[in-house]
């Protein structure tokens, strides 16, 4: 029995490094000890208050709010006494402060963003009184703990200090919102402190109030805690002394134990359920409203947005024809009245004000996810694919019942063209009004591993060994734990502190380190976002960022535009501008014609850098779903996902899609639904129509349900809707058995399927994408360089197979080189690409460009003299980079890679500056070329270490005749013979994948020069091979031959790593 | 006067420390055994033996590696014992010339032997190495050995032989070409100059002593003519022969066994004489003096003085020498005396006009040493509390002169006394409700009134050394009515009461 208190100072592990437990983790432990009610006051902000919310309102638990803030007046926080040696920092005591109400909520959060604000970069900050004068209405204050203001007081002056502060408290709260708080953790200091605070209570007459200054759930998190502190203050755990806990008594203690533990204070504990009771506000209570729009004299928002989506349907349908023009206008207007009745016309018109932002400054955009259900967005041009034409459910989107605002993310070419655009949303709605969402920075394996072995005192050579091991593939099998590939990097796992190494980088899993901006999700609010949540600076200048994630601020009904950085989209605005001016040739991403060339391309799956088919699973689908039509590529997109592998969809569906299997449907009313994916559903929408067509659920039922199936902890209200839906069933006539079918269906893919028209607008993208490799390949190859790191595979692999499709590529030439790679016109009116001065590693892009700027002035360099004369930014080590990969070459005098190394060594070296006014001087007098050209060998090493890639000859090329002699097959002569002949295949190793999906079976992908090879490695030989898989470069694979449908692998039975010379080739791993 | 000719032999004895350590371990050598370095948990193979090496066991690896190889030795590395070998090294060389420079590095023994005119003693070249390599076989190390009339080309070649060849002996003006096809690995190149030549293609000497040498120079300075000159074999030599080491030691044998204390401290009066007259001819004082005594029996006692700062004044030396042996006595009838000093340099103190007066050092010493006699070893100094809440945590610092005033201001409120009992004493505790009841202690039993509590504390969870404690302030009574204000401690490691601490 609990009902004698109720914990109403708690910190977890968003005080970042000062608190050990996951808000989560409180509740849970609330729960168990039957506390009906839990307040969590975090260090200067509210950043774990949203996920702790959402937690207790799941568990029946009322969640109080508040924070303890830093205030600088307040001044310093209990430090231990001069005379004990310590290296507590000095830091500003913190108050707690909790919220009472909705007005209480909003001040704290303007109080928090007012002094984060304050500062210049992102930092701690500290209050001053007169913010705490100017927002105290409506909070209530607590005297605090050790970090509080009466414990320094106390300290600092003795009782009468501690009055003081107590009264200044009163007066800046109210005598009836100040509470003196009782803490006690076993300590005679504090005990001491404690009758002081009681005296001053009662000669003030203020309520004492027992709290346990709780920083984590349970005693053993202590630990945790205690790595936090030595973290935060950069020591080692052996070192930290006094900095540590003095005990681990404070976790969540039941109400019998504080009950008994202040039994000699009357009050202490019944004044928390008293207070607890005062709380009213929770979370739920935000006051939260998006901006409204604003719009000429006499429009409305809603007649506004009705003008726009019209003038739209007119534009993008009067061409389509007279039928799908009235189709669209009876959903355009079936979609405006819903969302006037939503209230939701702001929404669309702020999101449309972007798009045309975008449009007028060049900046490609596109919008994706479920609005692209909507015909509105479509005639807004916020999304690209026709949901008219491809008969989408307008419901996925935008549901009355749902009581959730709609999502739209919109893709923008990366980098700087989303700054701009954020820069937009920033400046049209103020820095009050506008923020980006936050990441909150996780402990992962790695960063726990690191940080835990420095506390632990390891030396920082065995620490980047140790962090370095923590893998990072998606399967994790039983031998994955961490513990296993500590031992199998050679680590005594038995010895004591490695093993609580392991245990507390285990712990620390998960558990907040600090707080970053997300990369695209911005909040809008109408008026004042800083009385909705705490805002505060990000490192980037210019930003600031709200305290909630985006998972936080979806739950709490916050509306968020995500604008998102997608790398095809600039790969495809660069190919719109290098198409017409080097092809001649107009081109409108609106109206690429479908083209049988393209689709064929995608059969044979020959798929290399095209958008979302590229992996190794899509490649070997490509064959057997055999795409034909835009439709197809829409499943396409779909079907090699997460979901429908585990939800046993995507083999269904290729082998009813290629006839070895007859297309049924669970019930006929569902033909007209299921046909177009062959009985199979894969979409999310197709589900929402199922419960349409036979429960007779509404739209918005529907989506509830997909909803409900979505969220693993809504047992009970998926229980009530899967009545309804088989109530719905039977009252159509479904027997029994088929229901169960219908409701298995439901069920197993709900939570993993893919809204249709997501899908679509990546189809989109991933045609056109595909439309530019096939047409214009020096084009597509030369912009998706320039826009790397992006896609599955590395440049090496890219310009690999650009080659093998035709292309010439050039290496770097600093006599033609520009920083981006870039097209050039043959002699036989052909095109190659020209590898840019970026991809010399270790060159400065500002000294890249001052060369080629030199060039445009004076011409080509005449001698490394000149180039070193002209180009002085260039450092020596840049010389020798660009020496090392051949691209000073063409220079005169220069007669192989090493002549110019040599060259460059004289004058890469610095002189006076009476010599360097003439290059020419610097020459050397002899014209002896000592050195030795560089061998293949040695030019591939040299290639691969300074541009990562080689546009000579494949590595492999080379040891063709010796792998021939050993009846070793090329990847082209994989496809020549049989299924179930035993192979030997060689390559370098391009991919290695481990999905979660595939029960710990390794896909590797193996480069030749005649194209790519496909190799299965079982579990099995993963664990006897380990380090052969995980670690070569070059791999010979002996095994099976699997040709089934075009699709090739080799089922391997031995491997053996080949000699790699060095070369620094690069796989795309754990992808 | 024509320059006589040089010629040099340089001994490289490889995997050093694995090596020392089997010298004396026979019974290992057959077995793969590797020498671990490191603090453990994070060790790795330093060194390792020929056998250790053919089964794959390579530097740099972990224990857990090293493991999984079947009937591997795995050693901690010794430094003492590689020093050790090191001295006996020099001695067997030192037997056949005086000069010899010494060019060591971590895992290898290195170095070079002027053996010009040894002709006449040892025969050629070849006859001397092969006598000192039978020589160091006989001490238990193998070695290579090259002989050169350039010093840096016999060292290049000594360390660059195959492993199967011990002596290489090469004539006048051939040094080029025996050093043309060693790899660039034999020079002690830095990493910059090493990533240069492996991008040049360079490998070996003889590439790299075809260089130009102008053009060399130009590219890498006066080094690149260094290098290039190595790699000839050209590079002249200054030799820095081992100096003896400066050791200050007085040994002597009594005539008679000594018992009485006076009569030694005369022995040793007359040697610390000698010794400070040698200290002295260096213009260096002793730091510290250790005795070491053989005793009457086969024992052997030994004392080391250090006093604050290092002296010349025989008379402190006395002083401190006697009051040390006066508190440790040997414990039987003493043979024989070695003095053994080190040496450090003379240093007068210079106080600040108006600083505080304090004893002079060499009467502070005298007086610490007394004291130290009296209470023990690491008893005497300031008692400094250590940054823990670890309970009794403190460590004693000697003496130093304070610098300022005292940074910390004394509280003017009244603060409880107690009276801490060092070491604290057990007690028997009875607890009622988790809390002590009464308890027995000093043979009394005593009734709690009020106990306080209780005070936790615990720490140290990641090491060995974890603790925690549980203190209570307790009021009681004794059966003959009298009070006991009193601090009763549990350890919560060992479940073990203890009483710590009295209230005034």
């Amino acid at each position: 029995m609990t009902e004698g208190y109720v914990e109403l100072h708690a910190a977890s592990a968003f005080s970042f490094l000062e608190g050990a437990s996951q808000p989560e983790a409180l509740i849970e432990r609330a729960i168990e000890l039957q506390m009906p009610a839990i307040a969590l006051l975090d260090r200067n902000g509210v950043y774990g208050c949203a996920r702790f919310h959402t937690s207790a309102a799941r568990n029946k638990v009322r969640a109080h709010i508040g924070a303890e803030i830093a205030v600088s007046s307040l001044k310093v926080r209990l430090t231990p006494p001069a005379w004990l040696p310590h290296l507590q920092p000095s830091e500003p005591a913190r108050l707690p402060l909790l919220c009472e109400s909705r007005q209480g909520y909003q001040n704290l959060c303007q109080l928090i963003t007012q002094f984060k604000m304050r500062e210049t970069t992102k930092q701690e900050g500290a209050a001053k009184l007169e913010d705490l004068e100017e927002h105290a209405l409506g909070l209530i204050c607590l005297t605090g703990g050790d970090e509080g203001p009466l414990s320094a007081a106390l300290m600092r002056g003795g009782e009468e200090e501690g009055r003081n502060v107590v009264e200044q408290m009163m007066r800046i709260f109210g005598p009836h919102n100040v509470y003196v708080e009782l803490q006690r953790h076993g300590e005679r200091e504090q005990e001491w402190r404690n009758l002081s605070a009681l005296r001053i209570a009662r000669s003030l007459k203020l309520p004492v109030l027992a709290t346990n200054g709780v920083r984590y759930a349970r005693a053993y998190d202590r630990e945790i805690l205690d790595v936090f502190t030595a973290i935060r203050n950069h020591t080692q755990l052996d070192r930290a002394g006094r900095l540590l806990a003095l005990n681990s008594l404070r976790h969540l203690r039941s109400a019998k134990q504080m009950i008994s533990l202040f039994r000699d204070i009357p009050g202490a504990t019944e004044n928390t359920i008293e207070l607890s009771s005062r709380l009213q506000f929770e979370l739920t209570d935000l006051g939260y409203e998006f901006p409204r729009y604003p719009v000429p004299d006499g429009e409305t928002m809603d007649s506004f947005l009705r003008k726009r989506t019209e003038e739209g349907v007119q534009r993008r349908y009067g061409a389509k024809g007279p039928d799908l023009l009235a189709r669209a206008k009876k959903q355009v207007d079936y979609e405006l009245a819903l969302i006037a009745r939503l209230g939701f016309a702001g929404y669309f018109l702020i999101v449309w004000d972007i798009i045309q932002y975008c449009r007028n400054n060049g900046i490609l955009v596109q919008g994706r996810g479920s609005a692209a259900n909507s015909a509105v967005c479509y005639a807004l041009e916020i999304t690209a694919v026709d949901p008219v034409d491809m008969d989408l459910l307008f419901e996925r989107f935008l549901s009355e019942s749902r009581n959730e605002w709609p999502d739209i993310d919109l893709d923008l070419p990366s980098e700087e063209k989303r700054e701009q655009a954020i820069q937009h949303v920033y400046q049209r709605y103020g820095e009050l009004g506008a923020a980006m969402t936050a990441n909150v920075i996780a402990y992962r394996g790695k960063s726990a591993a690191r940080e835990v072995g420095k506390v632990l005192g390891f030396d920082p050579e065995s620490l980047g060994k140790l962090s370095s091991l923590v893998g990072r593939w998606e399967w994790r099998g039983e031998n994955d734990t961490m513990a296993h590939s500590f031992h199998g990097a050679g680590f005594d796992i038995r010895h004591p502190r490695i093993a609580k190494y392991i245990e507390l980088c285990v712990r620390m899993q998960d558990l907040p380190r600090h707080l970053g901006q997300h990369s695209g999700g911005m909040v809008i609010c109408q008026g004042q976002l800083n009385r909705v949540v705490p805002l505060e600076r990000a490192s980037m200048p210019g930003r600031t960022v709200v305290q909630w994630d985006k998972e936080d601020c979806a739950d709490l009904g916050i509306i968020k535009v995500d604008l998102l950085g997608l790398g095809m989209m600039a790969v495809i605005k660069d190919c719109l501008e290098l198409i017409p001016e080097h092809y001649g040739e107009p081109i409108d991403l609106a109206q690429l014609p479908q083209d049988d060339e393209v689709y064929q391309t995608m059969q044979k799956a020959d798929t290399v850098g095209m958008f979302q088919i590229e992996s190794r699973a899509q490649m070997a689908s490509l064959p057997r779903n055999c795409p034909r039509k835009f439709y197809d590529l829409v499943v396409q997109v779909a079907i090699i996902r997460p979901g429908p592998i585990v939800g046993q969809m995507a083999s269904p569906y290729m082998r009813r899609r290629q006839g070895k299997e007859e297309i049924s449907y669970p019930h006929p009313s569902l033909e007209p639904i299921l046909k177009r994916t062959y009985g199979v559903p894969l979409f999310q929408e197709q589900l929402l129509r199922m419960a349409m067509a036979v429960a007779n659920f509404s739209g918005a039922e529907a989506d509830e349900l997909r909803r409900a199936v979505g969220m693993r902890r809504s047992w009970e209200r998926m229980k009530n809707l899967e009545g309804k839906l088989r109530a719905g069933m039977t009252a159509n006539g479904i027997n029994v058995p088929t229901q169960n079918t219908i409701v298995q269906y439901i069920s197993s893919f709900a939570q993993y399927g893919f809204p249709e028209s997501h899908a679509a607008s990546f189809a989109l993208l991933a045609y056109a994408s595909a439309y530019f490799k096939v047409k214009y390949l020096a084009a597509f190859t030369c912009a998706l360089l320039n826009n790397q790191p992006m896609g599955f595979y590395s440049p090496a692999v890219l310009v690999k197979d650009a080659q093998r499709h035709g292309l010439r590529v050039k290496p770097i030439d600093i006599q033609v080189s520009c920083w981006q790679c870039t097209i050039e016109h043959e002699p036989d009116g052909t095109r190659s690409l020209r590898i840019g001065l970026g991809y010399a590693k270790g060159l400065r892009r500002q000294a890249a460009e001052a060369l080629a700027q030199s060039r445009v002035l004076y011409g080509p360099f005449l001698s490394v003299e000149d180039l070193v004369h002209r180009v002085p930014s260039l450092d020596k080590r840049e010389l020798t980079v660009l020496a090392r990969i051949g691209a000073l070459n063409r220079i005169t005098g220069i007669a192989h890679r090493r002549d110019a190394l040599w060259q460059v060594e004289r004058a890469g070296k610095p002189e006076g500056p009476l010599l360097s006014q003439n290059g020419e001087w610097l020459k050397d007098e002899s014209e002896i070329k000592p050195l030795d050209p560089m061998r293949i060998d040695e030019r591939l090493v040299a290639d691969y270490a300074g541009t990562s890639l080689t546009v000579g000859r494949h590595p492999m090329y080379y040891r063709r005749a010796e792998l021939q002699r050993n009846h070793i097959l090329s990847a082209r002569e994989l496809c020549t013979r049989e299924d179930g002949r035993f192979v030997r295949v060689a390559g370098c190793v391009i991919a290695r994948q481990r999905p979660g999906t595939a029960k710990g079976f390794i896909f590797m992908s193996l480069e030749d020069e005649t194209g790519i090879a496909n190799i299965i490695v079982t579990p099995d030989l993963y664990e006897r091979d380990r380090l052969v898989v995980t670690r070569s470069k070059f791999l010979l694979v002996e095994g099976k031959l699997q040709n089934q449908d075009n699709v090739i692998h080799v089922k391997a039975i031995r491997l053996k790593a080949l000699a790699d010379h060095a070369l620094q080739v690069q796989s795309h791993d754990f992808h | 006067m024509s320059k006589p000719a040089e010629l040099y032999a340089c001994l490289y004895a490889r995997e050093l420390p694995a090596q020392a350590l089997l010298r004396l371990r026979p019974e290992l050598r057959d077995q793969p055994c590797v020498v671990m370095d490191g603090i453990p948990p994070l060790q790795q193979v330093c060194s390792l033996n020929t056998n250790a090496r053919l089964r794959g066991i390579a530097h740099g690896m972990t224990r857990v590696e090293v493991d999984a190889v079947p009937g591997s030795v795995a050693l901690e590395r010794s430094h003492k014992t590689e020093s050790a070998v090191k001295a006996i090294l020099l001695e067997c060389v030192g037997a056949f010339s005086p000069r010899v420079e010494e060019r060591s590095d971590d895992t290898a023994f290195l170095c070079g032997i002027d053996i010009a005119g040894t002709h006449a003693l040892f025969g050629p070249p070849e006859m001397l190495a092969r006598g000192l390599l039978q020589r160091l076989r006989a001490v238990g190390i193998s070695a290579s050995l090259a002989v050169s009339s350039n010093f840096h080309a016999a060292v290049c070649l000594a360390k660059g032989l195959p492993r199967c060849v011990s002596i290489r002996v090469i004539a006048p003006g051939e040094e080029a070409a025996a050093l043309t096809d060693l790899p660039l690995t034999t020079l002690a190149l830095t990493d910059e100059q090493a990533e240069t030549f492996a991008l040049w293609g360079i490998r070996t000497l003889g590439r790299l002593a075809e260089l130009p040498e102008r053009e060399l120079i130009a590219r890498m300075g006066q080094e690149g003519k260094r290098l290039r000159q190595l790699a000839r074999g050209e590079l002249p030599h200054l030799f820095q022969p081992v100096a003896p080491a400066f050791t200050l030691r007085e040994q002597i044998e009594l005539d008679s066994p000594v018992e009485v204390l006076d009569s030694l401290l005369f022995v040793i009066g007359v040697m610390l004489d000698q010794l400070i007259l040698r200290a002295k001819a260096r213009i260096v004082a002793l730091a510290s003096v250790t005795v070491s005594l053989t005793l009457d029996g086969g024992g052997a006692h030994a004392r080391t003085v250090r006093p604050a700062l290092p002296s010349n004044d025989k008379q402190l030396w006395i002083k401190l020498l006697h009051l040390d042996l006066e508190a440790h006595p040997p414990q039987a009838a003493i043979l024989a005396v070695a003095l053994d000093a080190e040496h450090g340099i003379t240093s007068k103190v210079q106080l600040g006009l108006f600083s505080q007066q304090l004893p002079e050092p060499a009467r502070l010493d005298v007086t610490l040493a007394r004291l130290r006699a009296i209470v023990g070893e690491g008893n005497v100094g300031r008692a400094v509390l250590e940054d823990t809440h670890a309970p009794e945590a403190f460590r004693m610092e000697s003496f130093t002169v304070p610098s300022g005033s005292p940074a910390v201001v004394p509280s003017a409120q009244p603060r409880a006394a107690m009276r801490q009992l060092r070491p604290p004493e057990t007690a028997s505790v009875v607890l009622q409700n988790q809390r002590p009841a009464s308890f027995f202690f000093r043979e009394g039993r005593y009734t709690v009134e009020c106990a306080y509590g209780p005070w936790r504390s615990s720490g140290n969870w990641w090491n060995q050394t974890l603790w925690g404690s549980e203190q209570w302030d307790v009021v009681a009574r004794a059966q003959d009515g009298s009070m006991l204000c009193c601090c009763l401690v549990r350890d919560l490691m060992h479940n073990l009461w203890q009483m710590e601490a009295f209230y005034d």
